[in-house]
């Protein structure tokens, strides 16, 4: 006996069908969609009113500030360099711009797959800040020196987010390397080392570097106040990017090294080419998660007297001239970390479906 | 030139309380291909793994090709650069595509320049007839045909020895035969094989000696028609009977 075929049920497309299936399903469903469509409407028209329509954008126009509905953008005219580069000397912005560019430039071309060689990246890492150092710091070529006391604003922040990273990634590796040792010694220190390092309060670990090593180091060691604060946090950051990397060469099948021993591949080898791909491969979501916190963290600087972006932020908002506008710069700082951390999960979806993150 | 290519002597071998290996005594010539079969736990794979020092021994001795294999990092390289393995797993890098697999290994471990070792991969691949399959990722390939590059990947490497640790056991059965034709291609040369498999037929094709193994122990060894048709030993006769049928 043969079943009886039925027909292939109608395709239902087009637009209305569309809406009909998604929100006026049932009609609580259309209540729902309709109270939540009233509500964007307003959002947006408000935001629309505020933030475009009434705004005041030049700061010819600030009386008007204040007085009417709108934004009160003239601020951000009158303020961004600020913002963008803190206490740096004013002629010597340009400086503080070039350096900024050379730092975001080494930054993208470390997210290039070309670049990722064991010469190349270190290469480029080294021409990059070493870019930026002198040009911030100037002292020859006609440039008047400028004191690491004196950097701020947007290109302190990406300094100090991009050193501690660069920093701490290699460290954090190593880290994770020793953690794994067969020797009991080397794995049991690194541990406690890890372990002291994730229990201090990211402020504590800034401060000990600002204010307590001073004391106890000799003076020819200290070196510069930023360069002890971006060490202790790429300490911070190597020891939870260790634990990342360490759970990502746990999930490495044993297999792949037993076949890179019997391959003969060099131990070097073994880590650089087989071991480390797939552990960053497979750990590349939380990678970028770490990379979005540190980069949010790097306001607690200002605690200990630099002036990054969020303390340039609230400088200006702190003089009574623009004391009313504190909405439109947050917002605007808001803006200058959204572009940033958005930037940063874009990458990581494309790394990921480069890498074909989840497959064998 | 060694004597024999392989040589176990009284080798023993324990996880724990586990007698993994009991006094293993054997000789591999050059250019034979040995079987070992037996049931499973029986420590077939821990004798292939002690041969390139993936697995170290408690005690005995061990030479391969004249070099002893122990605690001695030099001779254990010198060992890994003559002795190929195939796993029963693969065990191809995932995140390289199937030449680069067979490249890397080749630059890294005896440094030869790309140019030649690319030619020496590709060469190998299709040996194996998966050239077409070069610039694939493993996860992209049957089962069959990642066993086949693992086996190239080995060769290109120049190997005098092959080491086989149930290659076709992950297989789908439609694709072990297309592994095993060129196994047996290779056994044909003069290349020394030992090769761990549960494929009696195969076995019965190319071996020139057959041994079994039962708890750690080798309980019979001999030519493979009379391991397959007049086994000795009863331990032997029931294994026999249990995997014909």
């Amino acid at each position: 006996m043969v079943a009886e075929t039925l027909p292939p049920p109608i395709a239902q497309s087009g637009i209305g069908h569309w809406f009909k299936k998604h929100f006026f399903s049932t009609w609580l469903d259309g209540v729902l969609s309709l109270i939540f469509l009233a509500l964007i409407i307003w959002v947006v028209s408000a935001v629309w009113t505020w933030g475009l329509r009434h705004a005041i954008w030049t700061v010819e126009n600030r009386e008007a500030c204040g007085h009417g509905s709108g934004a009160c953008w003239a601020v951000i005219q009158d303020r961004h360099r600020l913002i963008l580069f803190g206490l740096y000397p004013y002629e010597e912005h340009w400086r503080s711009t070039l350096a900024c560019l050379a730092v975001i430039a080494t930054m993208v071309l470390s997210c290039v797959p070309l670049f990722w060689t064991v010469w190349r990246l270190p290469i480029l890492w080294l021409v990059g800040f070493g870019t930026f150092v002198l040009l911030m710091r100037g002292g020859f070529a006609g440039m008047p020196l400028v004191t690491t006391e004196q950097w701020g604003g947007l290109s302190l922040t990406i300094f100090i987010f991009s050193a501690v990273f660069v920093l701490g990634t290699p460290l954090a590796v190593i880290l994770a390397f020793a953690r794994r040792s067969s020797l009991p010694v080397i794995a049991k220190t690194t541990g406690l080392f890890i372990d002291i390092f994730r229990s201090l309060p990211l402020l504590t670990i800034l401060f000990a570097a600002a204010v307590v090593v001073p004391l106890v180091l000799p003076d020819w060691l200290q070196g510069d106040k930023l360069g002890r604060v971006i060490i202790g946090f790429a300490l911070f950051f190597a020891a939870y990017q260790a634990e990342i990397i360490r759970a990502g060469l746990q999930s490495i099948p044993d297999g792949q090294v037993e076949a890179a021993v019997s391959l003969n591949m060099p131990f070097w080898s073994q880590v650089v080419d087989i071991q480390l791909p797939q552990a960053f491969r497979n750990t590349l979501p939380s990678t970028i998660n770490q990379a979005v916190i540190t980069f949010k963290e790097t306001s607690i600087v200002t605690i200990i007297g630099f002036f990054e972006v969020m303390a340039s932020g609230n400088a200006v908002v702190g003089t009574g001239e623009w004391g009313q506008q504190y909405v439109e710069v947050y917002l605007f700082l808001a803006f200058i970390y959204f572009v940033f951390v958005f930037g940063l999960s874009r990458y990581g979806a494309w790394l990921e479906t480069r890498m074909r993150v989840g497959h064998g | 030139m060694a004597e024999h290519a392989i040589s176990f002597e009284k080798l023993n071998k324990y996880y724990g309380d586990h007698h993994a290996l009991r006094d293993v005594t054997l000789d591999v010539d050059h250019g034979e291909t040995l079987v070992i079969c037996g049931p499973s736990g029986s420590g077939k794979s821990t004798l292939i793994r002690c041969v390139n020092g993936l697995e170290a021994y408690a005690d005995g001795a061990l030479s391969v090709l004249g070099h002893s294999v122990g605690d001695d990092e030099r001779e254990l390289e010198a060992v890994r650069k003559r002795v190929g393995m195939v796993f029963q797993s693969f065990n191809l890098f995932p995140h390289l595509t199937v030449l680069e697999n067979c490249v890397l290994p080749q630059v890294r471990g005896i440094k030869r320049s790309r140019t030649e070792a690319t030619q020496i991969a590709m060469g190998q691949l299709g040996r194996v007839r998966v050239a077409e399959h070069a610039h694939k990722f493993p996860d992209q390939i049957s089962g069959g045909q990642k066993q086949r590059v693992a086996l190239a990947r080995s060769l290109s490497l120049d190997p005098d020895i092959m080491l086989f640790d149930e290659p076709t056991s992950a297989l789908d059965p439609e694709m072990i035969s297309e592994v095993l034709d060129v196994m047996q291609e290779l056994t044909r040369g003069n290349m020394t094989i030992i090769c761990v498999t549960h494929e009696m037929g195969f076995a019965r094709a190319v071996a020139d000696k057959v041994i079994l193994m039962v708890d750690g122990a080798i309980v019979e060894q001999g030519d493979p028609e009379q391991m397959f048709t007049v086994p000795k030993h009863p331990i032997t006769q029931d294994f026999m009977k249990a995997v014909a049928s």
